[in-house]
């Protein structure tokens, strides 16, 4: 037909017409690489990408109350880009003068003058990256932003900024060496160290890309990986008795001018560890933490030891309590070797508990050499089923490891069994100490010391630890029986009786080790090195806590455990007493009630009312949506708190929940410190704010 | 067909590879898209096409009142108002898409009666009444979107040329729409603030500025050189799948500069068996032209496959450079809500209309009709 052909000659000639395009681009794309391969090569490695990795937020470490004690603060280094394109002499030479005026007025740190002086000079050498500040607060950052020049601008102010985040512990030095100092590129200690992977968080990266004119700019497209947040770490510190136990335990040290201290409080069934406190005499005489002496110095126990020996002695069947034990006059010579004990004279004829209760050297090595001379494989294989030879295996790095020979060890000697069983020629850390008391408070089960409880990711718990048991039962139920009341009989007849008190029971052992000197051995009359220590377990018929104190080389002349380390643990045991409710049941509820109108926060006016209503209490005001409350004699005020869109609201005074709400809907950054009630807001209330802005929340 | 299909899924499916952190997002968007595609594809292959004979003329009624509102008010993407978000459902979609499929419909149905007796040769009653038509859709897509009004002016052209429309005439018309445009881009530094004209002024002074070696607009000639860098560095056989380096810095390297990002992973090669798919695709519906009895059935098919492969060369001379930089997407391969959902529409009608003709001729091209179904 004339017409169809007509019409597909038509589209055969288009069809060319596309064969041809068609051509024309692959041509094209042979053109390209082959005549201009080079060019574009070359263009590709000019026109160049680069990785940037952003630093994911470390996460913060927590007491366990949920008290922050190890967060990161963002801070900024400025730096003033002198030569900057927009910046002419024109604009510098006007506003230099109210520049000066104003850095000089925010920082405080050199006069005007010498602001002016030293940003002329900067800018007459070309300096492009002049240092401003290295350590500017957000605040300080958003005032930079409005003065002259820097108002300008990135490009026509010149201000470079570069945010870095600090460690900052708001509790300043408590327990800092358990926490840890993060630093970057250090070797870290203590919880920072430990659970460096967790707080880390995974970093992310961002790939940014050479534009004309040299700036960089992020690669559109979804190549950035997004950085992930560190976990937050929550550990079983608790605040108040760190507090008690650093000060206590400062408090002796400065007293006896002693070397330096450890003081150590666990949860007797979950093994939490409360409190550890590490202090060192520093060369002006104060005293900082700096070494974790209980986990990592191993020493020789001295009588705190004895309790394993006696304990071993029990278990086998070999003494009772009430078995008599001949002391004579306080002395006993072994192969040539005189031991003594502390009491001049003896104490002649004595119970096994007398023995242990006045911690006689004489009585205790008696028992054993008596017992095991035969046999002292026997002695020490006990010794090692008590898991006394075995690191606690703590999340720290450093942990002391305990030395305990056994007899086909070449030091071994004759010497060994009497000195070892008095805590001598063994080395063990004070929290392994520790541990073993608290696995006799605990009724045999020896647990391991626990530094952190969970980690957190966002609020979110992402794992929680469990209490671990080394030794589900070291001994019998009846030797632990026995152990109990030779440890309580110390305080109420024995060598601490100035712990006793009359609202508690204390059970512990004192020991009093004198150190072996490096160059001149047990000597004699030369320095005579001292380690005071005290360990036990409140209240004695139901243990919660226990508790070491061991105070190094006391050089006031006084070096008794009782009376050096005694004090400490008192100090912490009746604070933790009166303080929790669990242990002594202090009546508080008078004080509750001596004030008719309940404090009232600022916040969420529904809520308020709420509240109030159902306490019956009367309010009187206006009432906006969001309220700020004044306590009156018998009824509660209401003031607007009013909400305008791009200011900020003044969240003073509400809880946390409300001020969170408030600023995180209006888009802010919120950063909190401590608990409790806002007290006070990094941007204050009615300044303009931009979505993304950082705010940071004081809480008391 | 098929194997038209295996390139739409096949380099579809690495389209989505281009989006890095988001894979799996993007790979369930695309992939649900495709699905969706495909899904559209089959019924509309079963719909008989004499049914868009009437459905044609609702169509363009429909699509011209909804050109205008989207111009007016449409979604601001890009600083082009070309989306419509529909009511309710809350999916947006480009009315030009709508507008381009109604008017190839129209003017099928339009030349295949006016045919019968030589009508369209006549200028006043037979070229003028659809001149009209295509004047007022292009015309309403034109300022917020050059390249889609070009091309669719062009594929009417060729659909009145193929109609035994006058040379002369279109010719002539055809002179007149590009003086208009001359005069357009020329008088556009004056009336810039007029929708997109800057945009598109500007591309063009960047495309004949980098070929002189300029830079005049830093943006766009960077997308130019990267695509480029992306063809160079691909070679003969590519750099293997999900290889590509230059995604990163294409800017939307899955929709306008998939091309070049092909030719980066599977060189000139992979380059080649694109274009020869697209030249399968044409070939096809010229063979459906040639047993058709039906002048609709006929026009249907090589308009809807002639706009498609006409818009897939746009797209890959602007990857390679030999056009200016338009915001084309290449047919069935790039990610791009809507407009596939259209092509998938088109393919349907299009494999309907050659299921339709295979019928016709029983004796011949059995196995086809088996694969095509």
């Amino acid at each position: 037909m004339n017409t169809r052909n007509q019409i597909l000659n038509r589209i055969k000639f288009a069809y060319l017409g596309i064969v041809i395009f068609s051509l024309a681009i692959v041509l094209r794309i042979l053109f390209l690489q082959f005549f201009e391969k080079q060019q574009w090569y070359d263009k590709q490695n000019q026109i160049s990408e680069r990785e940037i990795t952003i630093e994911a937020n470390r996460g913060d470490i927590y007491a366990d109350d949920n008290r922050l004690l190890a967060s990161s603060v963002p801070f900024y280094e400025l730096r003033m880009d002198l030569k900057t394109d927009g910046l002419t002499e024109k604009i510098f030479d006007e506003n230099i003068d109210s520049l000066a005026y104003y850095l000089s007025d925010l920082f405080k740190d050199k006069t005007k003058t010498q602001y002016k002086d030293d940003l002329i000079k900067a800018r007459l050498k070309g300096n492009r990256y002049k240092l401003i500040r290295r350590k500017a607060t957000f605040i300080q950052l958003k005032a930079l932003k409005t003065f002259p020049i820097f108002n300008r601008g990135k490009y026509k102010g010149g201000l470079i900024i570069r945010q870095e985040n600090i460690r900052i512990q708001p509790f300043g030095n408590l327990a800092s060496r358990t926490i840890g100092r993060y630093k970057k590129g250090r070797n870290i200690v203590g919880v920072e160290g430990a659970y460096d992977a967790e707080l880390r968080g995974t970093k992310g990266i961002q790939l940014m890309q050479k534009l004309s004119g040299g700036i960089w700019m992020p690669v559109r497209g979804g190549t950035t990986i997004e950085a992930i947040d560190g976990n937050d770490v929550i550990t079983t510190i608790n605040v108040n008795i760190q507090d008690v136990a650093e000060s206590a335990l400062f408090k002796q040290l400065i007293k006896h001018d002693a070397h330096h201290g450890t003081a150590v409080v666990m949860e007797v069934k979950t093994g939490e560890i409360k409190a550890i406190a590490n202090l060192k005499r520093t060369i002006n005489g104060n005293y900082k933490e700096y070494y974790n002496y209980a986990i990592g110095e191993s020493a020789e126990p001295g009588s705190t030891f004895k309790l394993a020996s006696l304990i071993i002695a029990l278990e086998d069947g070999n003494i009772k309590l009430s078995d008599t034990v001949d002391t004579k006059n306080g002395e006993i010579e072994y192969y040539g070797q005189s031991m003594k004990d502390s009491h001049d004279g003896g104490y002649g004829k004595i119970t096994v508990q007398e023995v242990f209760e006045k911690s006689s050297n004489v009585g205790v090595s008696k028992i054993i050499t008596d017992n095991y001379k035969s046999n002292p494989s026997r002695f020490v294989d006990r010794l090692y089923q008590m898991n006394l030879n075995e690191k606690l295996g703590v999340e720290f790095r450093g942990e002391g490891a305990p030395k305990i020979i056994d007899p086909t060890d070449t030091l071994w000697s004759g010497l060994t069994l009497p000195w070892m069983s008095i805590g001598y020629s063994v080395q063990i850390t004070p929290l392994q100490t520790l541990a073993f008391y608290n696995a006799i408070a605990n009724n045999g089960r020896m647990v391991k010391p626990k530094f952190v409880k969970e980690l957190r990711y966002r609020g979110e718990t992402v794992k929680r630890f469990d209490t671990e048991i080394l030794n589900p039962s070291i001994c019998s139920k009846q030797t632990i029986e026995s152990a109990k009341e030779m440890l309580l009989g110390v305080v109420e007849r024995g060598t601490a009786t100035n712990l006793k008190n009359k609202n508690y029971k204390i059970a512990g052992k004192t020991g009093t080790t004198q150190l072996a000197n490096k160059s001149s051995g047990y000597g004699q009359n030369s320095t005579r090195t001292y380690q005071a220590s005290f360990v036990g377990y409140f209240p004695a018929d139901d243990p919660q806590y226990t508790c070491i104190i061991v105070v190094n080389n006391p050089s006031s002349g006084v070096y008794y455990g009782n009376l050096v380390a005694g004090p400490v643990f008192k100090e912490i045991a009746d604070k933790i007493y009166a303080s929790s409710f669990n242990i002594g049941k202090i009546d508080n509820t008078e004080n509750l009630l001596a004030d008719a109108i309940p404090y009232s926060r600022s916040g969420y006016k529904d809520d308020i009312t709420y509240v109030l209503n159902d306490l019956n209490i009367s309010k009187i005001g206006t009432s906006s949506k969001w309220i700020n409350t004044q306590k009156l004699d018998t009824v509660v005020k209401y003031f607007n708190n009013r909400m305008v869109k791009g200011i900020t609201p003044n969240v003073r005074g509400m809880g946390l929940r409300d001020a969170i709400f408030l600023l995180e809907n209006r888009g802010f950054e919120v950063t909190i410190i401590g608990k409790g009630v806002v007290k006070y807001q990094s941007v204050s209330a009615g300044e303009k704010y931009n979505k993304g802005d950082k705010i940071i929340l004081k809480l008391i | 067909m098929v194997s038209l299909l295996a390139v739409y899924s096949s380099t579809g499916t690495l389209a989505y590879k281009y989006q890095g952190g988001n894979i799996v997002y993007y790979l369930f968007k695309h992939g649900s898209t495709l699905i969706f595609g495909l899904i559209i594809t089959f019924i509309v292959h079963l719909i008989p096409y004499r049914l868009y004979f009437g459905v044609s003329q609702i169509l363009i009624f429909i699509s011209v009142p909804l050109l205008a509102l989207t111009l007016l008010m449409g979604t601001n993407l890009n600083e082009a108002s070309r989306w419509i978000t529909i009511p309710g459902i809350g999916m947006s979609f480009q009315t030009s898409d709508l507008a381009k499929f109604a008017l190839i419909l129209y003017i099928a149905r339009y030349l295949s009666f006016k045919n019968k007796n030589d009508l369209i040769k006549d200028f006043r009653y037979g070229f003028q009444p659809i001149l009209i038509w295509i004047i007022i859709i292009c015309g309403l897509i034109f300022p917020a979107n050059f390249s889609t009004s070009a091309i669719l002016f062009i594929t009417s052209m060729s659909l009145l040329l193929f109609g035994r429309a006058k040379i002369f005439h279109l010719l002539s018309v055809l002179g007149v729409g590009i003086a208009f445009v001359i005069i357009i881009i020329l008088a556009a530094p004056h009336i810039s603030d007029w929708g997109r004209i800057g945009t598109m002024a500007s591309r063009i002074e960047s495309f004949v500025g980098s070929n002189k070696g300029k830079e005049e607009n830093p943006v766009d000639n960077f997308q130019v050189d990267q695509a480029k860098i992306a063809i160079v560095t691909g070679g003969f056989f590519g750099k293997g799948p999900g290889n590509s380096s230059q995604r990163n810095f294409l800017p939307h390297p899955y929709s306008d500069f998939i091309y070049a990002i092909i030719i980066e992973e599977y060189g000139v090669f992979g380059a080649i068996m694109i274009i020869l798919a697209y030249l399968v695709l044409l070939y096809r519906a010229f063979l459906i032209v040639s047993y058709s009895k039906s002048m609709f059935a006929a026009y249907l098919a090589i308009g809807l496959s002639f706009s498609l492969v006409f818009q897939a060369l746009i797209n890959m001379g602007v990857a390679v450079n030999i056009l200016p930089v338009t915001g084309q997407t290449l047919p069935l391969v790039s990610m791009g809500g809507t407009s596939i959902f259209f092509t998938s529409a088109a393919l349907g009608i299009i494999i309907n209309v050659s299921k339709d003709n295979s019928k016709e001729k029983k004796s011949k091209d059995k196995e086809e009709d088996v694969i095509e179904a």
